[in-house]
Parts: C-alpha cells; structure tokens; sequence
C-alpha cells in the first residue's frame, strides 16, 4: 500500500480513529496490528521474513541479556547480525554477482562453456534494507547495554514493523523509539495538526514535484546517446530534485503519520541542496538516519578517525562504498554505478578531509571573505554539483551509460548558450523550474527560520490560503497513477 | 482536541466549497475540450433519433476520423452516432448503449466486434476505472445512477464510480487544455510499414492475459448473449462485423478462429447477421498502423463491404 495511493489515504482515517479509541495502554497493539496488515497488503509472503527476522532479533537480544555469559553473548552477537545481514546480502547481490561471475568465467577466463550458477530468482522483500537496519542496531545497542534487553517481543516486533517507516524509513533507533511506548502514545493537538501539516506538505513533494519531474529525467536517461546536452542538463539537474522530493516526502508523510498516533521519528533530511560542503550534506543533511547509522555502526567500530590518516581515508571510503552498495536495489537495479556512485562521494570526502587545513589557513587569512555571503552561496553550488555529477551514476543503468551522459554534457558545454536558444522548451518544462524554484524558497526562509513557526505566527487567512493552495496544488497538478517511492525499492 | 473541532470544521467546510469551484471549471473546460468519449456525444448528440449507433473498440473509431462520420452519413442518406471507445470490451459498450437508450433511439447497433475484448478484465471491468475514460465523461446523473449499478451488478471497481462523482480525474487532468482526441485519429492518413516487432508488441498489449482462460472467454461470451439479447428486447436492430486486419497479423491473433467460431455459432443461434471481414483481402498500404485501417483503406472497405450494411438497417424483428 502506497502513502500515495487511495487505499492508503483512505484507511488512515480508519486506523487513527480506533487508535484514539482505544485506551492509552493497548494502542501499541493496534499499532502492531496495522503495520502487519500494511506490510502484507504489498506481498503478503514478506510479512513471513518481517516476522522471522524480528524473532530472531528478540531470540539473540534477550540471550544476550542473560548474566556472566560473555562468550554467548558474542556469539549470539555475531550469529544475529549474520544472519541479518547475511539476508540483505543475499536478496540485494546474490543473483547478481552469480551473472557477474558467469560473464567472468568466459570473459576474462574463457571457459568455454563458462559457469552456470543457480539463481534464486527472489525480489528483495520491500523495505529489507530498512528493516535490516533496525535490526543490526538493536542487536549491537543490547550488545554495547546502551539497550536494556527486551523481554517484550510484541513491541520489539513494532518497533522493527511500524509501518510508516518500514519501506524507507527513517532508520530509527530502538533507544529512542521503545521508550515512546513505554511511556504510552498519548496524540498532542499541537503535533496532530503538525503531522497533517507534513503529511500534506511530502504528498506535494512527492506527486506534484518528483512524480511530475520523473518522465522528463526517465526519457533523458533512455535516450541519452541521442538526445540534445540540453536534455541531458535538463535530466541531470530534474533528477537530483526528484530523488530528493520522492525521498524526503516520502520520509516527511512517515514522520507525518507516526505523530497521528503519538510516535515521534528522527528528522532525516535537513534542506540538503543548502549544504556548504559535501560532508555537511552526508553528514548533517541527507539520509541523515543512514548517515548516522553508518557513523556508529561500521565508522566508529573500525576506528573512525581516531586510527591515524590512513586509517581514516580508508575508514571514509569503505564506508561511503559500503553505503553505495546498500543503495543497490530494485529501482534502477543492483549494479556496479552504486559501487562507483559511493566511491565518488567518498572521493569527495577525501579530497575534503585533505584540503581542510588549506581553507583554514586561507579562512585565517582573509576572515571577512570567509564569512561572506558570496562565498557560501558558492560553496552552496559547488557542493550542489559535486552531489549533482554523483546523482548521474546513481540513476544511470550502467557505468557506461552514467560516462556517456557526462561525456555527452561536458562536450556540449561550450555550445550549450546557442543550443539553449534553439531548445524547443514546453509548458512541463516551464512548470517543473516553478516547482524547483518554489521548494528552494521554502527551504531558504526554513533555514533561517523553521516554516511551520513562520506559519503559526501568520494570520489565520493567511495560513489557511497557504494550505489550501498547496491542497489545490495536489488536485491540479499531482500524478496520482501509484509511482512507487524510488527508496522503497531499495 | 475538541477546541480544534471547530475550526478543523469550518477548514472543511471552506475546501469544500473551494473544491466545488474546481470541480465546476473541470467540468465546464470538458465541454470546451470533449470530442470523442462516447458519454460525452450523446449529452452534446444533436439529434434524438439515429438510423445507426455503431459500437466497439478501437477498431471502429476510424468511422468517425475526421469527416468520414458525414462522408458515410452522405453516403448511405443515414444518421449515425459512432459511440466506440478504444479498449473496451462488451460491458462497457453495453453501458454506453443503455445510457444512449435512455434518452435517444436509434434503428440499429453495428458493433465491431475483436477477440481481445474477451479475454480480459483489462478491457472490461477495470476499464471504468481508467482515469483517462473518466476524465473526459461529463457529470450525468443517469451515468452515476448506472455506473453504481454496475458496481453492484458487474464488480466495477468501487472507486470508478467515487472518482467520477467526486470529479477527482477532471480536476487532475493534466491534459486539461487538450481536445479530446485519441491519438490514433492524428494517423489516419498515414501508410503503416509492416514491422514484425512491432506487431508481436501489439498482440502482447491486446492480450495482456492470453487467450488460454477457457473461463474467462466463456464469460464475456456470456456478457457478449446477454448484450445481444438486451438491444433485441428494446426492438434495436443489431449487425455484428469484424473489421479487416492485415494477414500477418490475424496469425498472430491467439484462438482468432475458435472465438470466429463461438461469436458466429452464438449470433446465428439468435440470427443477427454476422459479417467477418477480417479476412477479406486488405492492400498493406490500408492501415495507419499494425491493425487500423487508414483512409484509404477505410473509404475502400466502406465502399466495398460496409455500405451496403449501412444502407438496409435490420429491424428490431429480425
């Protein structure tokens, strides 16, 4: 079930109204059930993995949890976290890298005939990576005792399933996610509005601005060795908008819905297209919960930047590989362009850690440049095209095809001014740079101060003609035919 | 919560009223717009009163390409109303045919019958519910009061009939400033080049679930006898064709000669006249794509074999 879809919109009335029904103390239960039941309308064998993956979760966490067993609780460590992995592992490359190997074996060995693999034909059950996740942290939290360890697997069980972050998260943590149960799911009026406020607000972000960019950046990158450059920059810069518009609505309609029933989930993108470097935007900005992730389960784990430089430069970069590799999947395929798409930014992070000194000492130098608003306007663009060029090999279907439209662009760079004026431009085109140059608006006055605050403090008429015309917005212009969300496919 | 009850109902109160408006320019830029969604000819339809309604899939929208509609009526001295709609099957044409019943009349029903309207849901039921039919057909309240006895009666989709009355696909038309046209009428006068490729993509969209499903096609045969039966027993006169189809791909067309078989044995069972033509010989040069008939081949298979169709229409008594 789609956030986007009828069924959905239609049925969350249903499933918030029993849930304020019901006392305090059992909501967590219809929650349970809910997420099920949303999870399985989508494949209903997938809930069969949901369910087995939170067992075994709950089986290790709470052997961990039994006294003056060290050793078991290593080894229940190591076996939950195998096999959690082991799974994602084999859903996302399996069948991949046994194509892979086949093509090898002629290719680069020449068996003639070349190995024949059995394949496993499954699809990756939808919001594995998420779940997966989930479960890796909560195993190492009880491991580290950052967690106490659960004896109740039905709220363990919601916690990894609770549907509106289940596809695409935020990767949430147990230490912050188990307690709110604990202390019951209470709704606030203040947050309720707030959640119908996001909810609205990623709906727009995702079918009136991804959903209406997507056509126009699927035929760029179809056609890519015939089309003008011109479509090619058209494809390159609509595409880092719809990745964004799909991902963070995506993310703020889950946070939206979680504050209808009293649950409150981790911020996940802050106006990433604001950074003023490629770390802040991986670090501070974008996929925010991955990020973290990332930060306390594998960097920090393998030393972090505590392990001397080389240590660290390699630290950095298997990180941002591993994260490439993460985000292959079913959208636009597991391929070698998120190895090379994760390699790229951690080259970015490289040359970043590598030239810090530089911009201090330059930074010493001449202060008042430093603090201009030039200057961070450009660094904002800077970074902004460094992601941009990264986003080419993210959406590419191949390697090769990511090289030609770069290649493509790069070559037409010199003429682009007259190619421009010949560019037969329409109406899509027109309406897709509005709805761009409105989202960074919005996230420029957020920036400065959070818009919703903005909003509050504004007349009542004012407040309301901005909802409804963001409402109007959705009926006139939204793509409703059930696009799936580019990250649940991950 | 319940300080916010009242201005939560007074924010609804004002979308609703906000909506209305939309919902009022939707459907008075339809009217500005409509051209060939079959709801839409019959409130516009000029006259009350028709010597012949054709019906069918895509295969009888050339009829009324461009001006062969009054070229045939010129020809054959007879007022006709072409109600087809590309994809769809029999329930969809009968529903159209109820709702031209009901408040016009015509002698008699041509309908165009194709196989691959029997053997999926696709062209059927599901095909009320596709947003590119629903936005095009004016709010009637006939069409709603019967639309929801289809929900009831054939298992249309519950949601076909909450967006044509909530208007939902109009205000979201993003073709909203287009003339209604299907996109094969712009071809009309074009010559197909014959492409192996491109008719096996063609019989894969048709037949999007086969023609294996004995049950499936016994079903819509079953629809197909009780359309049948309904325009006799309103005392319409009913002629069934087949337009022709290029050689190459009537090959590719599965079971073609069994459901050829089961419609002749079910109308001669009825005796409505029932005119194959699907294999009369066709120039290649006649058809705008993999299975349409272009002008030339149109003014040809008029000429030859559906004039004098047109010319003699069979009583409701036949």
């Amino acid at each position: 079930m789609l956030f986007t879809s009828f069924s959905f919109l239609a049925l969350l009335p249903l499933a918030v109204v029993l849930h304020a029904l019901l006392p305090v103390r059992y909501r967590w239960a219809w929650l349970l059930l809910a997420s099920y039941l949303f999870y399985a309308a989508w494949v209903p064998v997938n809930a069969v993995y949901l369910g087995a993956v939170t067992l075994l979760v709950f089986g290790c966490g709470w052997g961990m949890g039994l006294p003056d067993r060290p050793r078991l609780r290593r080894v229940l460590l190591v076996v939950g976290l195998v096999a959690v992995l082991g799974l994602l592992v084999t859903f996302k490359f399996y069948d991949f890298l046994a194509g892979e190997l086949e093509r090898f074996s002629v290719a680069a060995l020449g068996l003639q005939p070349g190995l024949t693999l059995p394949r496993l034909g499954l699809r990756n059950p939808a919001g594995l990576s998420f779940y997966a996740f989930s479960a890796v942290s909560y195993l190492v939290d009880v491991y580290a005792g950052r967690l106490p360890t659960k004896r109740h697997a039905v709220k363990l069980a919601l916690y990894v399933a609770f549907f509106p972050k289940i596809f695409a998260g935020p990767i949430e943590r147990a230490t912050s996610f188990l307690p709110q149960l604990r202390t019951g799911l209470r709704v606030e009026p203040e947050r309720f509005v707030a959640g119908l406020q996001l909810i609205v607000w990623g709906l727009f972000k995702k079918v009136v601005i991804a959903d209406n960019l997507a056509p126009m950046v699927d035929r760029s990158f179809h056609l890519a060795a015939y089309i003008s450059p011109v479509e090619l920059v058209l494809g390159a810069y609509f595409f880092a908008f719809q990745i964004y518009c799909d991902f963070s609505g995506y993310t703020d309609i889950a946070i939206g819905v979680s504050r209808l029933f009293g649950i409150e989930l981790m911020e996940n993108f802050r106006r990433p297209y604001l950074s003023r470097s490629t770390a802040e935007f991986w670090g501070n900005r974008w996929h925010i919960s991955l990020a973290h992730w990332f930060r306390d389960y594998l960097y920090i784990p393998l030393g972090g930047s505590r392990a001397g430089q080389v240590r660290r430069y390699a630290n950095v970069m298997l990180v941002f590989a591993v994260s490439g590799l993460w985000h292959a999947g079913l959208g636009y395929g597991v391929g070698w362009t998120f190895l090379v798409w994760g390699a790229l930014n951690g080259f970015y992070q490289w040359v970043g850690l590598a030239t810090a000194p530089l911009w201090r000492w330059l930074g010493g130098l001449m202060p008042r440049v430093q603090a201009s608003p030039v200057l961070a306007v450009l660094r904002v663009l800077l970074t902004f095209h460094l992601v941009l060029v990264a986003w080419v090999f993210f959406r590419a279907d191949s390697v090769s095809q990511a090289l030609l439209v770069l290649r493509r662009i790069a070559t037409g760079l010199g003429h682009m001014p007259a190619m421009i004026t010949r560019y037969p431009f329409t109406v899509a085109h027109l309406q897709a740079v509005c709805l761009i140059a409105l989202l960074m608006a919005v996230e420029v006055l957020d920036e400065r101060r959070p818009l919703w605050e903005r909003l509050a403090a504004m007349p009542v008429a004012v407040r309301w003609a901005a909802y409804y015309a963001v409402l109007a917005a959705l009926l006139i212009l939204g793509r409703w035919q059930a696009r799936e969300f580019i990250y649940m496919q991950f | 919560m319940k300080h916010l009850a009242k201005p939560a109902l007074l924010f609804v109160a004002i979308g609703l009223v906000l909506y209305a408006g939309l919902y009022a320019a939707a459907e008075s830029l339809l009217y500005r717009t409509g051209d060939t969604n079959p709801v839409y000819k019959i409130v516009t339809a000029p006259e009350r009163r028709y010597d012949w309604v054709i019906l069918g899939a895509s295969h009888a929208m050339p009829f009324d390409f461009a001006d062969f509609n009054a070229y045939m009526e010129r020809e054959t001295g007879r007022r006709i109303l072409n109600l087809a709609t590309p994809g769809t099957g029999v329930i969809y044409n009968r529903f159209v045919l109820e709702r031209f019943l009901e408040d016009h009349q015509t002698a008699a029903v041509l309908y165009v019958v194709d196989s691959f309207a029997f053997h999926s849901r696709a062209w059927n039921e599901e095909r009320f519910a596709d947003a590119k039919l629903l936005r095009r057909t004016p709010l009637d309240a006939a069409v709603a009061k019967r639309l929801l006895a289809y929900t009831l009666r054939q298992g249309i989709d519950p949601r076909a009939l909450l967006d044509y009355v909530t208007g939902f696909s109009k205000i979201n038309n993003r073709e909203r400033l287009q003339r209604d046209i299907w996109e094969g009428e712009a071809q009309f006068e074009r010559v197909h080049r014959p492409s192996a490729s491109a008719d096996r993509k063609r019989i894969d969209y048709l037949f999007p679930d086969g023609a294996e499903d004995a049950r499936t096609f016994a079903r819509y045969l079953g629809d197909f006898a009780a359309f049948v039966d309904f325009v006799r027993a309103r005392g319409v006169g009913l002629v069934v064709i087949k337009t022709p189809v290029p050689a190459r791909f009537r090959q590719l067309m599965p079971n073609e000669d069994r459901f050829d078989q089961s419609v002749a044995h079910l109308l001669a069972e009825r005796d409505v006249p029932f005119r194959d033509f699907s294999q009369v010989p066709t120039d290649p040069g006649h058809f705008f794509d993999t299975d349409h008939l272009n002008r030339a081949g149109l003014t040809a298979f008029f000429t030859q074999h559906l004039k004098p169709v047109l010319l003699q229409p069979p009583t409701g008594q036949q």
